[in-house]
């Protein structure tokens, strides 16, 4: 009887410290909270968040374990394949050990950050006869709460159980028959989740879109071509408006302060022709600031008016307070497609400073006014005009960096002219409308490319790195006064942030398109991550 | 009895599908090859659908060049699937709103940007043409799987390439070097100077066929120098080394190069 209490009591107590720690065990992890996508790259690494690291996009570590001095014993952890067709342009996304990445084709997977091994997998149906016209890509996650945001290819938004994949709420943004698509890394903002659309070559009329995080609602919409009756569309001739392309598919940045978000947009339609868009036609290729609660337009900046050599001006915004001529300036960065950098005001978009940072024969400088001083000769027509840059443009997508302990804003360009063609195009709806073509030069005009860093001040050259052929990869700095690029034949690369030297290089055997190194800690090492073609490979310094 | 019935029937059912399935095929051959009125649709079908990604020569600018693509083997079946079908992966889309007449116009037209139907009648002996290509020419240039292979390989030369762009090769060299044949000396830290054609490079490596055809792989920070050649190995062959009459009958030679099957019969 003793013996069988003595049991019961054992048995008891088993039970009450096993749920004891059962009970631990289900205290859930904090959810993302709006606060920590604000605090951005924190000093012990241990998330990545948005897009752009933080919401200025300065894709700035504050990492320092790995080095110029130690770079070149970086080793391999581990490679995640994708199994899938096409190639990463993501941004992955870093929490409590956790990497959230989508890939291309509609698919994304939660991955073990120690061990590289998939954790769940996420694949969203492929519509037939999808018009996303430049690949089946998908540019990153967006997050909150315990949800993950992720556009699709056939427009839509979606909320990803972070725990499962599972759906938690599907909307659609726009009828992808009709030309739209979607390949835009989300940002969130407190509660809401803000997006844009792709289809500038197939006649559709941009827009940015901000939705509930909780609910899926749309919370606003801000069409980037007006209509009739609201500023701008004046700049649009006839019915132009409603098939005038401006799509966004980059992402932009926030300022907190101003509760401003900063989007580039897309090129007008048809790309090339443009006699039935006469006008400026804002706000294509333009830099819009809006309100993040309600969407509505505070200033906009265009850089290219009436576009004809399809320079979207989808590529990345970047934030800081830099001082400039002893004054303080708060400013966004971006170098263009049309082959500009520009500094720019962020409270008025006023431009600060302008300059070239490729070849470009178009136009002769940015006035005093804001606005390209232009060089006859260069709009495209069935005999073909030769311009610089190319189409792809002086860089594009891929994001830059900005270092800000040496004021130093970085950025892959490109060196390549091409002839550009046009002719009257017909609109079909869902079709292809770009009324024209390029054709490159033949024999011995090699385009090239570099790793320009530039003066935010002046827009003045500090150095450059050059590299064989244009490379159409993403950077990544780091506070150790490193420089992470990529170069198109498939290396990877450290440099010296300080004076561009070369101090590491691997073969990956793909090369990063449109993709950024990233870096966190996990377990006190330093990882960096590289997404390149359809392999995710994490390096580390040797324990 | 029962037996027979079945393997009747499944003969039948066989027959039957294959016809239904060789009924659904494209035909091996573009039916509008040539075609006037359909190479100048194509154009404008090319021009709206294809330009933008593959440029107005069809020589590439985001997407590849696609004007030697029967030079490199595909065929006209091959090339309506894609069309139609796009390439699963890639930025080709499906393009399923081209009619197949659409697709056999656009081809029509491409290949007049690879290789231009000559207007003038054919002229030339092939059988002298075949001993000239063979004594001057195979050296470096393979045919049917005989022959060097420092230059590109002409099994397909007919198809890739007009008579009278093949004559201005022969007579005047070339403008700039196709991929994997521009001309390249690498001099070693000891040794002579190593030369041959580029098959790969990048920053910090290139891979070349040398001039015994072996090949390799160098770095670039172990070499003395890695300098691009502007003269093309591809010698000049102007009146003197080959007369009018010999370089009518090699072009006669090189238009018979249509390609060849490798199938060994068993």
């Amino acid at each position: 009887m003793r013996n069988r209490t003595l049991l019961l009591l054992a048995l008891t107590l088993a039970v009450l410290a096993g749920t004891a720690r059962l009970t631990a065990q289900q205290t859930p992890p904090p959810l993302v909270t709006a606060q920590e996508i604000l605090d951005g790259l924190t000093a012990d690494g241990a998330r990545w968040l948005t897009f752009g690291g933080n919401y200025s996009n300065q894709r700035h570590s504050p990492l320092t374990q790995i080095t110029p001095a130690n770079v070149n014993r970086l080793v391999p952890q581990w490679t995640f394949q994708t199994g899938t067709l096409g190639n990463f342009e993501t941004t992955s996304l870093f929490r409590d050990n956790v990497l959230y990445v989508t890939g291309p084709q509609n698919v994304a997977w939660a991955i073990d950050a120690r061990t590289g091994r998939q954790i769940w997998r996420y694949r969203r149906e492929l519509q037939p006869n999808l018009t996303a016209c430049c690949g089946l890509v998908n540019r990153g996650f967006g997050v909150l709460g315990d949800k993950l945001f992720m556009v699709t290819l056939d427009a839509h938004l979606l909320a990803l159980d972070m725990k499962t994949g599972a759906i938690a709420w599907d909307v659609m943004m726009q009828d992808y028959k009709n030309g739209y698509a979607s390949t835009i890394a989300p940002i969130v903002v407190k509660n809401k989740v803000i997006v844009g659309v792709a289809g500038g070559e197939f006649g559709i009329r941009g827009f940015i879109d901000a939705y509930d995080a909780q609910t899926g609602k749309r919370a606003w919409r801000f069409y980037t071509i007006p209509e009739p009756g609201e500023p701008g569309h004046e700049t649009w001739a006839g019915d132009s408006w409603r098939i005038g392309g401006a799509g966004v598919w980059v992402t932009g940045a926030y300022d907190p302060e101003q509760n401003l978000v900063f989007y580039g947009t897309g090129n007008p339609g048809p790309d090339y022709h443009s006699e039935s868009r006469e006008g400026d036609n804002l706000y294509s290729t333009s830099l819009v600031a809006l309100d993040a609660d309600t969407g509505k337009l505070r200033w906009h900046y265009q850089f290219t008016p009436h576009d004809v050599h399809d320079w979207d001006s989808t590529e990345v915004p970047v934030l800081a307070d830099i001082t400039i001529g002893g004054q303080p300036r708060k400013v966004v960065m971006f170098a263009n497609r049309n082959g500009f950098y520009y500094t720019i005001d962020r409270t008025n978009g006023k431009v600060i400073a302008a300059k070239p940072f490729t070849t470009t024969t178009w136009a002769k400088e940015i006035g005093r006014d804001g606005r390209p001083i232009e060089l006859p000769g260069h709009t495209p027509d069935e005999k073909g005009s030769v311009t610089c840059p190319d189409i792809t443009g002086g860089t594009n997508f891929w994001p830059p960096t900005f270092d800000p302990s040496t004021r130093t804003f970085f950025v892959n360009a490109r060196e390549a002219c091409m002839t550009f063609y046009a002719w009257k195009p017909d609109y079909k709806a869902g079709d292809r409308f770009t009324g024209g073509a390029g054709q490159r030069g033949q024999g011995s005009e090699q385009p090239y490319g570099a790793l320009r860093a530039i003066d935010p001040a002046t827009g003045e050259r500090k150095w450059e790195f050059r590299y064989l052929t244009p490379s159409t990869a993403g950077l990544l700095t780091t506070a150790s006064g490193l420089i992470f690029s990529g170069d198109a034949e498939g290396n990877l690369l450290a440099l010296d942030s300080r004076n561009g030297k070369l101090l590491w290089r691997y073969q990956m055997g793909a090369a990063m398109h449109g993709t950024s190194p990233t870096t966190y800690v996990l377990d006190g090492r330093q990882y960096l991550l590289v997404p390149a073609g359809t392999t995710l490979t994490a390096w580390a310094l040797p324990q | 009895m029962r037996w027979v019935f079945s393997m009747l029937t499944i003969a039948v059912v066989c027959a039957t599908g294959g016809r239904l399935f060789a009924a659904q095929e494209p035909p091996v051959k573009n039916p509008l090859e040539g075609n006037a009125d359909a190479i100048r649709g194509g154009m404008g079908l090319y021009r709206a659908r294809c330009a933008d990604c593959h440029g107005m020569d069809a020589r590439g600018v985001r997407a590849p060049d696609i004007t030697q693509v029967w030079a490199s083997g595909r065929t006209d079946a091959g090339l309506f699937k894609t069309v139609k079908d796009g390439v699963p992966g890639t930025e080709m889309p499906a393009n399923p709103r081209v009619q197949d007449a659409e697709a056999w116009e656009i081809l029509a037209y491409l290949r007049t940007l690879a290789a231009p139907a000559p207007t003038d009648p054919p002229r030339g002996d092939a059988a002298n043409g075949e001993k000239i290509f063979r004594a001057s020419c195979a050296v470096c240039h393979r045919v049917k799987g005989a022959g060097g292979r420092l230059g590109p390989d002409l099994s397909r030369i007919g198809v890739a390439r007009s008579r009278e762009a093949v004559l201005q090769r022969i007579r005047r060299g070339a403008e700039g070097f196709g991929q994997g044949y521009e001309p390249v000396t690498l001099t070693p830290p000891s040794g002579g100077p190593i030369q041959g054609v580029k098959k790969n490079e990048d920053l910090f490596s290139v891979q070349i066929m040398d001039t015994r055809e072996r090949i390799q792989g160098y770095e670039k920070d172990k070499m003395k120098s890695v300098k691009d050649d502007t003269q093309s190995a591809m010698p000049i062959f102007g009146p003197d080394r080959l007369s009018d009459k010999d370089l009518d009958d090699l072009l006669r030679y090189l238009q018979t190069l249509r390609g060849f099957d490798p199938a060994v019969a068993p």
